[in-house]
Order: structure tokens, then C-alpha cells, then sequence
């Protein structure tokens, strides 16, 4: 409303006189007068034209979420999620190419967060959805709607168990992601976590060779470690994970009582399943509390060690930032060498001294730091949270799923029997034995 | 498992329930606070010519190859020199369209005679890589009416545009998709900055 009057005030008296000509400073060369009575050609500006309408984007995803769901809870086939996945790997991926997804959607929400609003309805809702889903019903998400997912999910050969403890350290590794793509993304240095997408290459068939490379790398990883994006890299994962902590109806094996006949052992390729624990005795419980309290004197120094290492990462995530590189630039590079660094031309047009340059990237940077340290208790504190989490062993009686890890792909329900006799007695639809 | 579930009223479950409420109102909260004045319109995005300074990142950055960004021709603003900056080597040796005198690399830009001493061009957008060489030629020597624009039959509005993070200038933005190309001719030469949209 505002921009009309914006530019008749800057304009002043031209902008009034001259509506119609556009260039009001005078041109090197004057404008030619066609004797021949030549016109002048238009140059064809193609509109941007919506293929998918936003609102469809959001119902689309509404609509998978709620077949994922069905599928995961009613027909508790790994054929028909699998299908599915397929489906959402085709459509979310490759027809609407992985852009916007609830994965990066994290970075729009808190850098609109933190600025002040102004995100369209759309992104808010892709990315709120599966939050809700997974709040409701687990991870059926990453199991069937998710075409990153789906993608990996494809490449599961011959999974191997990642040792405890090397899973362990592993997974602080998507905390410190989404931490980092949020400070990152608040800060206006771009979208990071985007740029680390190593599959939307992938989906668009165009990217640059390193990121073709990687995707194809992390696919090939996959096929042993199932899954290696989800567990160890995926920032919205740990947004999902905390939700399907809270899960009301989390994904379960069987779909009634579990007989613990130890089946299912061994079919997850995530590692989900969990075996039963017996009540510890007496001396076992003295030992964990023991342990409980050394953990928890020991949390604090852990948070600060962690927020000490965001902090020295703050200034190596600040070079993302071109206030930063443009300094590192004005810093680095000989006069000589300008032609190879643009850098140095927009500085020279923008009109701000060496010291304004390098004064505003050492206050990108030290917001950086800031930031970089808040990572770090955020990554600390989790992780502190799941170590006394192991020292606190309920009792548990049946085979069951882990519901932060378990991702709903399905494939211990063909190796489950209580499943079977169900998909046999009420005649459904559901693929018959099909243990593989 | 199920059976179980929900029926017992016991702390536990009335706990877990405060904590998913709670979880959901958080998640709710998040997504109102972001939408907070919200425009409704959508944007894509778009470069200002008028902070170009043609790096040539365009060709390089973005997701696409060969990449969404062409050149343009203001016609309103073209000169219509004999010797065009934006389509001649600089030291080329004759000003005819032979392959080793054009600037362009991909041979996008075709000249054609109009009137003594007027000639037209017109850029092959199937063969622009965006590289901008004709539009720094251009900008510097002649009339500036060559320009950069993403071509929104190609660009596919990634989340965060790659070339917008790559350039140095920051003349990347995001525009109204009712008015997505900021068309130098149409523009003032130091006009209003366009505000995100």
C-alpha cells in the first residue's frame, strides 16, 4: 500500500512528470528513432505459475498422514506401507522435489519466530502436521509419508547393529544440526540445513557433483547402516523423536498382548526393537542410583563443555554468513586476485569502510558464538537427560518398540504371529506370511 | 497392550497426557507466533539488476543446471548500438556475428540489422547459462538494458534460494508472485528498495 507513495516521494518531480519512462538518468547512448517505423519487440516474461496450490500441498500431506496412520495402526502391513512410501517418495520427492518440507520448514519457523512473524500459513502448517501426527501415533511419518525416508528405506540390504555405544555418540550429531541450522537460519546466514540435504539433488535430477556424490554415498552407506540420514543427521528427527516420546498411541508390534516369542528380534533395521528387562535387584538398583547421582553432579560440567565446543563451532558456522565472508574476503585476498572474488566488487559498491566491514563481522560472529553456545547446552542438557535416562530401568515385561527410534517401516509385523492370525481369522487384506 | 492403555487412570497416564497437551500447545504456539503477520501473498524469488554486479555466480549456484537465471533484454532501454558491449568481444577483431568475436559463450544472443545504423538483439533464452558476461559488458560500457532475471518457467523456489546465499552483492530477494520479475526498464535507476514480501 505503501510503495506508490514511496516512490513518487524518492522520485520527486520526475517520477510525476515521466510516468511512462522508466530509465530516468540519461543513457550512454540515446535511444534510436526508427525512420523504418520499427517497433519495439516485448521480451516474454513468463508468469509463476502455482502447479500444486498451497492449500492442496497441506491437504495432500494432511491426507497422507492419515493413510500412514491407518496403515500403521489398522492394516499393519510392511507391503502396503512400503507401497506408500513409495507413492510419497514419488510425489512429495520427485513430482514437488522435496521444496518446502517439514525438514527445512524448522529453519522458516524459527527465523520467522525470531523475526517477528511474516511466515505464509502453508509452511507453518507442513511443518506443524507431522508434529501432530507423531504426538498422536509415533513416527509414521518417517516410516511412510517421508520421501528421504522412503528413499533410504529402499536401499536397507543387509543391516548391520550399530554398537551401543557408537550409536550413542552418533546420535547427539542431529541435535547439534538442528541447533546449529536454527542459529544459522535466525541469524541470516541461509539455510544450512537445506544445503546438507544430501537426497533433494536427487529428487530435482540436478545439483552440483558433490551433492549428487554425497546423496549417492549416504544411499550406499545405507545399505548397511539403514537409514543413516534418519538417525544420524535428520534435524527434524529430534523434533519427531520428542514427540514420539510423548506418543498416545505409540507404533506397537503385535497388535495385541506380545507372547514374547522372539521373532521380531532381528527385523528392525533401526534397531528398535527392545527386548524384556526383568526388575532389577537390589543391589543392581543401589549401583544405578549411585550412578544416577555421579551423572547428575557430572551434568552441569558436561553442559559447558558442550556449550564451550558451540561456541568455538559458532565462529566456523559464522563463515556462512556474508557479512563474515565478505571480512574474511577483504582480509584474505590480494588486491591482484578481485577478479576471482566478487566479494570485493560489492564491497567497493556498497560504500562501507574496512573497519564498518570487519566491525559488523565480528558482531555477526560474536552473535554466532552466542548462539553457537546456546547449541551446546541445548545438545548437552539432551544428552545428559538420556544418560540418566539409562540409569532408570522400569521393569519390562514384553518385546516392544522403541517408540523414539522405531520409524514405522513395518517389517516386524510379518515376523510378528499375532499378526498374522489376526490378518487370517478377520479375512482383511492384509499381505499374507511373507517373512523374508 | 492396547487393552491396556487408557483404561487405568493412574498418575503416569494423567502426567503423560499434561506433557502431550502441553507438546501440542507449544508446537500450536510456534506456528502462530511465526505466522504473525503474515501478507498471505506468495513470493518467489527475484534479482534486483539495479545491485547485480554480474559475478557470474548465477550460472554456478543454482540448483538447476543449465541454471533458472537468462538474460533479459530491456528493449525500452537498448540503444541499439552497431558495436554492442554486450554482444562483441572486447577486442573483437571485426564487428560482424562471426562465432570468435560474440562474447557469449553459448552464442545465445543473435544480432540482427534494423536500420542504418541500428541493430537489434535478441537473446536465445534456450541457450543463456546466465553467465552474465554480455550483461557486465552491457552494464559498463553501454546502456545496461541486458539483465539478469530468474525465469519463473524454470526456477523451482527452493525454501532458501542457493544463488541468493551465494551472492555477493545480496541482490537476491523475494518479490509478490503477483509482480515476480523486477524489470530494469520499468524500474527507476536508485528506485525504492523492494521490501520482502
Amino acid at each position: 500500500m505503501k510503495r506508490p507513495g514511496c516512490i513518487r516521494k524518492r522520485a520527486g518531480l520526475a517520477g510525476m512528470l515521466l510516468p511512462l519512462v522508466t530509465w530516468a538518468a540519461d543513457p550512454r547512448f540515446p535511444q534510436p528513432q526508427f525512420e523504418s517505423g520499427h517497433t519495439l519487440p516485448q521480451t516474454p516474461h513468463p508468469a509463476f505459475v502455482e502447479q500444486v496450490p498451497a492449500w492442496m500441498d497441506v491437504l495432500l500431506l494432511a491426507l497422507a498422514l492419515g493413510i500412514a496412520v491407518w496403515l500403521v495402526r489398522r492394516l499393519r502391513s510392511r507391503r502396503g506401507v512400503l507401497l506408500f512410501s513409495l507413492l510419497c517418495l514419488g510425489w512429495f520427492g520427485f513430482v514437488r522435489r522435496g521444496c518446502v518440507c517439514p525438514v527445512g520448514a524448522v529453519q522458516n519457523v524459527a527465523e520467522a519466530m525470531w523475526n517477528g512473524g511474516g511466515l505464509p500459513w502453508f509452511v507453518a502448517a507442513i511443518f506443524v502436521l507431522p508434529l501432530f501426527a507423531t504426538l498422536l501415533y509415533g513416527r509414521v511419518f518417517c516410516g511412510a509419508v517421508c520421501p528421504l525416508g522412503a528413499l533410504q528405506d529402499l536401499f536397507i540390504i543387509r543391516p548391520q547393529r550399530v554398537p551401543r555405544a557408537v550409536d550413542a555418540v552418533l546420535r547427539l550429531v542431529p541435535l547439534g544440526v538442528l541447533a546449529l541450522g536454527v542459529v544459522a537460519a535466525v541469524n541470516g546466514a541461509g539455510y544450512l540445513i537445506c544445503q546438507w540435504d544430501p537426497f533433494v539433488g536427487l529428487f530435482r535430477r540436478s545439483a552440483p557433483m558433490t551433492v549428487m556424490l554425497t546423496g549417492m554415498a549416504v544411499l550406499f552407506v545405507g545399505m548397511v547402516v539403514a537409514r543413516p540420514y534418519c538417525r544420524y543427521f535428520c534435524p527434524y528427527g529430534v523434533l519427531l523423536e520428542f514427540c514420539a516420546g510423548l506418543a498416545w498411541r505409540p507404533v506397537t508390534i503385535p497388535s495385541r498382548t506380545c507372547v514374547n516369542c522372539r521373532l521380531c528380534v532381528g527385523t528392525c533395521p533401526v534397531g528398535a526393537v527392545t527386548a524384556p528387562r526383568e526388575v532389577t535387584s537390589g543391589a543392581e538398583r543401589k549401583r544405578l542410583f549411585r550412578r544416577f547421582v555421579t551423572l547428575a553432579v557430572l551434568m552441569p560440567l558436561g553442559v559447558l563443555l558442550c556449550a564451550s565446543t558451540g561456541w568455538l563451532t559458532g565462529a566456523w558456522v559464522a563463515r556462512a554468513h556474508p557479512a563474515v565472508r565478505m571480512a574474511e574476503v577483504l582480509a584474505t585476498v590480494p588486491q591482484e586476485a578481485a577478479d576471482q572474488h566478487p566479494e570485493l566488487e560489492a564491497f567497493r559498491r556498497g560504500g562501507a569502510s574496512r573497519d564498518e566491514a570487519e566491525a559488523y563481522a565480528a558482531e555477526a560472529v560474536r552473535r554466532f558464538r552466542a548462539g553457537g553456545a546456546g547449541a551446546g547446552v541445548f545438545v548437552g542438557v539432551v544428552m545428559g537427560l538420556r544418560l540418566l535416562g539409562m540409569t532408570r530401568l522400569r521393569r519390562r515385561p514384553l518385546h516392544e518398540a522403541d517408540r523414539m527410534r522405531c520409524v514405522a517401516c513395518g517389517r516386524c509385523w510379518d515376523a510378528c504371529p499375532l499378526n498374522r492370525s489376526v490378518a487370517g481369522t478377520s479375512g482383511s487384506t492384509s499381505d499374507g506370511p511373507s517373512v523374508g | 497392550m492396547n487393552e491396556k492403555e487408557g483404561q487405568e487412570v493412574t498418575r503416569r497416564n494423567a502426567l503423560a497426557w499434561l506433557l502431550r497437551v502441553g507438546a501440542g500447545a507449544a508446537i500450536t504456539a510456534a506456528a502462530v507466533q511465526a505466522t504473525r503477520r503474515a501478507s498471505g501473498k506468495r513470493t518467489v524469488w527475484q534479482i534486483d539488476p539495479r545491485k547485480c554486479i554480474q559475478c557470474g555466480r548465477c550460472e554456478t549456484e543454482c540448483v538447476l543446471h543449465p541454471s533458472a537465471v537468462k538474460c533479459v533484454h530491456g528493449y525500452a532501454m537498448c540503444g541499439y548500438c552497431k558495436l554492442c558491449f554486450g554482444y562483441f568481444q572486447p577486442d573483437a577483431a571485426r564487428l560482424d556475428e562471426a562465432a570468435e568475436n560474440q562474447i557469449c559463450p553459448t552464442g545465445a544472443i543473435r544480432r540482427q540489422f534494423i536500420e542504418s545504423p541500428y541493430f537489434e538483439y535478441h537473446i536465445d533464452e534456450a541457450r543463456c547459462t546466465g553467465c552474465a558476461l554480455c550483461v557486465k559488458g552491457c552494464t559498463h560500457f553501454g546502456n545496461g538494458a541486458l539483465y539478469l532475471q530468474i525465469r519463473h518457467d524454470r526456477c523451482v523456489g527452493c525454501n532458501a534460494c542457493r544463488i541468493a546465499e551465494a551472492c555477493p552483492a545480496q541482490a537476491i530477494m523475494r518479490v509478490s508472485a503477483d509482480t515476480p520479475y523486477l524489470l530494469k526498464e520499468k524500474l527507476g535507476p536508485s528506485g525504492p528498495k523492494e521490501s520482502d514480501g
